[in-house]
């Protein structure tokens, strides 16, 4: 009996202070974790928008995108958040946009989109994502996300016999499911784009 | 000093824990599509591996026999979280690389076997070379596989491209059945190695002589070969 | 929904197989894999763990984890979780269900340590499912591995006494014939 109150006690008193280091630790990373997360963002809408200085917030903005996505007839996307990019004089000079598409092959990939009050897509680029190495994971590489940049178009699709008009794109050999998904993904960015009224509020 | 430089030969090389005992097979297979993702596995268990050796060859002697067990695994899961927290907020590249597989180096059951049969018996410093011997053995087996298949696959070493344009790669090295080829060869030349110079092949030739000789008294393929022979 | 369910059990079962693309579970696939008995035996305490443990650590992260904002603590309390529910289901069923103890009850204490189980928890848990989705899912991962280790099992039965390369016999014979399997199952991904 005597043992067996020894064993739970010494159990519980590692578990305790295991416990309570945990927290420590936790606590003590949660800023940087969170400076990370923000300076992946902040890189990742530099690169989809080089030439805006800096990005406000638009809460609330994306109010209503299920409904729109749905009647585009585009599914398993939804639009996560928008920020309004602004050059160095202050001139509101388009949007970047964040949608995840839940219908990758390994799960869920997100990506960011920039576009300027054009219409046109200044750059796509990966924020999270889990495919196949090899396969899918190829979305991530420039010869794949650059296809995007620099078009105006309404809607991407994706071919499998090499891209010849501009709202085409070269799917990733072995990774059609990929390729769909981000191609979903952009488009619904897009559509959402649209309903803004295509320039500045 | 000379049987902590024995402790890092044995970890290294005479039970490397990739070839020679085979342990930690999941990480070995799921990570290794890049030499790179192979180092960062192989360092993160290194650390993990250290620490909970050191921790545990500590409390050797205060923690009662009958909650040894459920004991380890606390300490040993503490150490896994508290390095991915701090992989998430300084390394987050190797942390979206590796995912799912920094919590599971928890059921790593090199960890684990290290802290029962080396661990718990020995001292501070021993027990810290020894966990540092065997994560440098792991790194080197996951590096060598992940070298292998990403050169193969990819064309590259270390993300430089080393291989002509010409090469087509071979994608399915990357992929998972790549995994299990890789391994098998690799293990295949050592037994050759091993038969050229006269020597028994030992417990890579042999999956039940590999189970029973194996030091994790917890895993369970080393349990089950124990009913199956009694 | 239930065409949700459907695609997350295809999915798990056969598109993502635990053991041959995931590569969770690797120890007790190469390691019990010799007989199709003794594989047939642990795939089914494979399912019976894994189902109950999806459930359980669901119910875990959903109702205590989250509501105190501890989720960080996820992987310590789930290991601890599973390792107390072998534990107690295999008293369980040593006390009342006689046939099933004996049919799984040798296989239960393997399965403490293989990461299959923390790993489909841990997955549940990324992957932001509820918690009838997490059994689903546990289910069919868990069908995943008794598919692919007693077809393993079938297989090494009858290349058991083929003249193998000496330096081949052994582990590396195992992990190719897992190598091929991998390559049919690859198949199973044009369902998606």
């Amino acid at each position: 009996m005597a043992g067996t109150v020894k064993n739970v006690l010494c159990l519980t008193l590692i578990t305790l202070v295991a416990g309570v280091g945990l927290g420590y630790v936790h606590d003590v990373t949660r800023e940087p974790i969170a400076q990370m997360e923000e300076n992946t963002k902040l890189t990742a809408y530099k690169t989809v928008f080089p030439e805006a200085a800096s990005f406000s917030d638009m809460p609330e903005a994306t109010a209503g995108s299920e409904a729109l996505i749905a009647n585009a007839g585009i599914s398993g996307v939804d639009i996560d958040s928008i920020v309004q990019a602004v050059d160095a004089s202050g001139n509101k000079i388009g949007y970047v946009i964040n949608s995840t598409t839940h219908e990758g092959y390994g799960g869920d990939i997100s990506i960011s989109l920039g576009v300027d009050n054009e219409g046109c897509v200044k750059g796509m680029e990966i924020l999270s994502i889990s495919e196949t190495a090899g396969l899918g994971m190829k979305a991530k590489e420039p010869t794949f996300k650059d296809q995007f940049r620099n078009k105006t178009v309404t809607q991407f699709t994706y071919t499998k016999s090499g891209a010849s008009q501009e709202f085409e794109i070269d799917a990733i050999s072995g990774a059609t499911i990929t390729t769909k998904a981000v191609t979903n993904a952009v488009n619904a960015a897009l559509e959402f784009y649209r309903s803004l009224g295509g320039g500045s509020i | 000093m000379k049987k902590c430089f024995e402790r890092l030969f044995n970890g290294l090389i005479k039970e490397n824990p990739t070839f020679v005992l085979m342990l930690g097979m999941c990480p070995t297979l799921a990570v290794t599509t890049s030499a790179i993702n192979g180092i960062g596995m192989g360092l993160t268990t290194t650390v993990v591996l250290i620490m909970s050796n050191i921790i545990i060859s500590m409390l050797r002697k205060v923690i009662p026999d009958g909650v040894r067990i459920p004991a380890f695994i606390v300490v040993i899961a503490s150490f896994v979280t508290i390095v991915e927290l701090l992989l998430k907020a300084y390394i987050p590249t190797l942390y979206d690389a590796l995912g799912l597989y920094i919590p599971l180096i928890v059921v790593n059951c090199i960890i684990l076997g290290r802290a029962e049969s080396y661990a718990s018996k020995n001292g501070v410093i021993y027990s810290a070379f020894d966990g540092l011997g065997m994560g440098l053995g792991f790194t080197l087996g996951l590096t060598c596989i992940g070298l292998v298949r990403e050169l193969i696959g990819n064309g590259s070493v270390f993300d430089i491209a080393v291989l002509p344009e010409s090469y087509e790669p071979l994608t399915i090295f990357i992929l998972a059945p790549g995994a299990f080829l890789v391994l098998a060869f690799l293990v295949a030349i050592m037994n050759k190695i091993k038969l050229a110079a006269g020597r028994d092949t030992g417990i890579t030739g042999d999956c039940d002589k590999l189970c029973k000789a194996c030091p994790n008294k917890l895993c369970g393929g080393r349990r089950y070969s124990e009913e199956e022979t009694r | 929904m239930i065409a949700k369910l459907i695609m997350i059990a295809i999915g798990s079962a056969f598109i993502n197989n635990v053991v041959l693309s995931q590569f969770l579970g690797i120890c007790p696939f190469l390691g019990v894999s010799r007989k199709i008995n003794t594989a047939a035996g642990m795939g089914g305490a494979v399912i019976f763990v894994i189902t109950l443990a999806s459930f359980v650590t669901g119910l875990i992260y959903k109702f205590l984890l989250v509501p105190f904002d501890i989720s960080y603590l996820q992987t310590i309390v789930f290991i601890l979780v599973i390792a107390a529910l072998v534990q107690f289901v295999e008293m369980f069923l040593k006390k009342t269900m006689k046939g099933l103890y004996q049919a799984l009850g040798v296989y239960l204490p393997l399965i403490t340590t293989n990461c299959a189980v923390l790993g489909v928890a841990l997955t549940n848990v990324q992957k932001d499912y509820t918690i009838l989705e997490g059994v689903v899912n546990g289910f069919a991962t868990a069908v995943g591995f008794f598919i692919a280790i007693v077809i393993l099992a079938g297989l090494r039965e009858k290349i058991e006494y083929n003249n193998i390369p000496r330096s081949f016999r052994g582990m590396p014979i195992v992990l190719l014939t897992a190598c091929l399997m991998a390559i049919a199952f690859f198949g199973f991904s044009g369902l998606k």
